[in-house]
């Protein structure tokens, strides 16, 4: 069957849309077989199932079996949102949705959880000829993103059986949360299927094919990531190009493929921070009646722009402003919450952040991370006012990861918590640490700092230091241990974002806080996890740590987070969450609230897509 | 046989069943879609239809009697229905599955028992229409088929 099958897509890759696997999914026996025989009729490959349960385990059994999901939105064992969002996180499949219901709150509905279409019964052949094209979009987008990467994997340009086997690997990577929001599942579903990586640069591979040969790993330390912010920000975080950034990096031993990964990382870590920003964003517009699909596909994009006036770091390396102006990365240098701690914010100052969150933070670093002094300093350096923002410039891959991972709640997230700093990430999918940073604010600064630095820490590293104390607040004890290893939970962190596992160093350093954060219970920290107040998990002064912990926790709970979780993480944050006065925690709380209702996923590309965060499932 | 005059019976069966808006044009997409690799296909699916809205109906019945008012639960069995109706294109069904719907929203409980008792003769009657129809058309043989419009 599968070897069937396989020869089936290889005919029908060549012949895309003919061929194209779909799985179609509805409890009603005779629009499913309706729904068949359309789908025959315009020559692809069917396969299916009236029950949402059952749908699932066919996709998870082989992730690559399958193109396209359509799916009935009322089913008796599983709500069609449900399995959405599911598939969205897990597979990073495109899903469309089918209902009698067309009503706009519905629609709406369906879009904010990542339906990449939502078709209206009685289903209409003309429709069905040209649902192939979400396939393609997402495979573009994907390709988009990692066309630095993997241009060289021979399977990358195969449509669309090339791209599940390698995007998924890409994207689980970078932007698993891509679509759909997939919070940390990317960096599980990368390391998952690929494990492998012995590619570069501390992250997690991207690619596991046979093109990603084993490298020694590449140890991306702050000062090689700096190097790299620099090369992007010179470079212009659109055009930036391993190549090029290689080249002016000029670091030996580089190859162009540990780049390539940073920098996939680093897009998403924008993406998250923008995200969150314009979550941020959104989330307060919400407040004032905003549509809240604005949040999710503006939300990134105007929280950025809302930041700007935050930015009143100038240190703000270049690199920040690019980000800004694409809109993507948005790390507001100003804004805190660009750096993609929403949580800093708050935990800055505990009172409104607007009033300098950086520069708090950068007390709180300095004060806090007396291990890390180093690292401290490094942010402080690095941006004085905006903490580990201009860091997270730097780590421009964070944030596109997020981007990628678009996940609505991140905005929501964002929005609400922060002040009104785009926490750009928010919306975009902190890739792993989205969720969580999201989070972060809402629960407490802390965590907020925590996730980011996650997020960010894996770019940042020193940034991470900063980030966690965001939490302040809440307890460091687990995070106090990292700061000795604030080296090393750095690097944690970076790799974390790629990878979900944390390195080995970092597992020392995460052990803490994964422990602590899924003692929390919070929800994977990072990944969408709230961090829990309670685990403290941000606190503050170890930032560093924290970042490290949160990695891991992330890590840890990322792969094990599913949405729910999140939201359980974020309700607890918000909880936890109303005493700072940073604004970015309501927001992030509103957002995660908001996400949590309508658990919005929009395609995890926010950049590229409107679609909200989670999107195409 | 008569294939021609079965045929023309078939035809007008058929026919009778648009204008009556007993069905409508999403049945044409049903018929549309049979072929020869599915030459049948209009068949299997409306029995799948009244097989599957027998069952339907057949919920809602117990759910009515047990006199619960649950609405929520009749307008989710109901809404199931409508959706298989759609599907086929059972017009006329269709109608009275809104009329429900809308009873069971003002949670008018007589109001859903006597627009369920016009959707349970509405169905009797589409069923027995279709099966002549259809035993018609067996009758009349495959000619009948092909002279059917195919994708």
């Amino acid at each position: 069957m599968r070897v069937q099958e396989g020869i089936n897509s290889m005919a029908g890759a060549d012949q895309f849309p003919i061929g194209m696997r779909v799985l179609a999914v509805d409890d009603d026996p005779v629009c499913l077989k309706l729904l068949e025989n359309l789908l025959l009729r315009c020559q692809y490959h069917v396969t299916t199932t009236n029950q949402a349960v059952e749908a699932l385990k066919l996709l998870r059994e082989n992730k690559d079996r399958f193109d396209l999901v359509i799916s009935d939105v009322i089913m008796p064992d599983m709500d069609g949102f449900k399995l959405l969002e599911l598939v969205g996180l897990e597979m990073d499949l495109p899903v469309i949705m089918l209902s009698g219901n067309g009503g706009t709150e519905n629609v709406m509905k369906g879009i904010t959880h990542g339906a990449c279409d939502y078709l209206l019964k009685p289903v209409r052949l003309e429709e069905l000829k040209n649902i192939w094209q979400h396939v393609v979009r997402r495979k573009f987008r994907h390709r988009e993103r990692n066309t630095n990467l993997s241009t060289e994997d021979p399977e990358f340009d195969k449509l669309p059986n090339s791209n599940p086997s390698h995007a998924q690997g890409q994207h689980g990577q970078n932007s698993s949360s891509d679509n759909s929001g997939r919070y940390s599942k990317k960096r599980k579903d990368q390391n998952e299927p690929e494990e492998e990586d012995g590619e570069d640069n501390g992250y997690d591979n991207e690619e596991p094919d046979p093109s990603a040969q084993k490298k020694p790993r590449v140890v991306w330390s702050v000062e090689l990531h700096r190097k790299f912010v620099a090369a992007v920000n010179q470079l212009g975080i659109d055009k930036a190009v391993p190549k090029r950034i290689l080249e002016l990096m000029n670091v030996e031993k580089l190859t162009r493929e540990n780049v390539a990964s940073h920098l996939q990382k680093y897009r998403l870590y924008l993406k998250r921070l923008s995200a969150v920003a314009s979550q941020q964003a959104s989330l307060a517009a919400a407040f004032g009646a905003r549509d809240p699909s604005s949040y999710l596909r503006m939300g990134m994009f105007e929280g950025l722009q809302s930041y700007h006036p935050l930015a009143s770091s100038s240190q703000i390396p270049s690199s920040l402003t690019s980000f800004q102006a694409t809109g993507g990365p948005l790390l507001n240098r100003s804004n805190p919450a660009t750096l993609g701690l929403p949580g800093l914010s708050p935990s800055l100052s505990n009172n409104s952040l607007s009033s300098n969150p950086l520069n708090e933070l950068n007390k709180f670093q300095l004060v806090n991370l007396p291990g890390n002094s180093n690292h401290a300093n490094l942010l402080h350096d690095q941006l004085p006012s905006e903490l580990s923002f201009s860091n997270v410039t730097n780590n421009a891959l964070l944030p596109q990861t997020s981007q990628d991972c678009m996940q609505p709640r991140q905005s929501a997230v964002a929005a609400t918590s922060f002040h009104a700093k785009p926490i750009t990430f928010e919306n975009r999918c902190l890739t792993k640490a989205e969720n969580q940073s999201l989070e972060i604010p809402s629960s407490s600064n802390d965590i907020f700092l925590g996730r980011d630095i996650k997020c960010q820490s894996s770019i940042f590293n020193e940034e991470s230091k900063l980030l966690s104390f965001g939490g302040a607040s809440q307890n460091n004890t687990k995070l106090q241990w990292r700061q000795d290893d604030l080296h090393e939970s750095t690097l944690l962190l970076s790799s974390y974002l790629d990878s979900q596992l944390p390195n080995n160093s970092c597992n020392t350093m995460a052990d803490p806080v994964t422990i602590a954060a899924t003692g929390s219970g919070m929800v994977q920290g990072l990944n969408g996890g709230v961090f829990n107040q309670r685990e403290g998990v941000a606190t503050s002064g170890i930032i560093g740590s924290s970042i490290s912990g949160l990695t891991a926790m992330t890590n840890h709970d990322s792969q094990l987070k599913q949405r729910e979780e999140y939201n359980l993480g974020v309700q607890k944050v918000q909880g936890g969450y109303g005493s700072n006065g940073c604004s970015m925690d309501g927001l992030l709380n509103s957002v995660i609230k908001m996400e949590r209702d309508d658990i919005s996923y929009s395609d995890g590309d926010i950049g590229c897509d409107l679609y909200p965060l989670g999107a195409c499932m | 046989m008569d294939y021609v005059h079965l045929r023309r019976q078939a035809a007008s069966l058929r026919k009778g069943l648009f204008d009556q808006g007993y069905l409508d044009e999403q049945f044409y997409q049903l018929e549309d879609l049979q072929d020869d690799a599915s030459p049948n296909f209009v068949e299997e699916v409306v029995t799948l239809f009244f097989r599957d809205s027998a069952r339907l109906m057949a919920n809602i019945d117990q759910a009515l009697d047990k006199c619960v008012k649950d609405f929520n639960k009749l307008d989710v069995y109901m809404q199931q229905l409508k959706g298989s109706c759609t599907s086929i294109g059972a017009s006329r069904m269709k109608t009275d599955c809104s009329a429900f719907r809308e009873c069971c929203r003002d949670e008018n409980i007589e109001g859903c028992m006597r627009s369920f008792q016009k959707i349970k003769r509405e169905h009797s009657v589409l069923r027995q229409k279709l099966e002549s129809y259809f035993q018609l058309l067996r009758q009349a043989g495959p000619v009948e088929c092909a002279t059917r419009p195919n994708k």
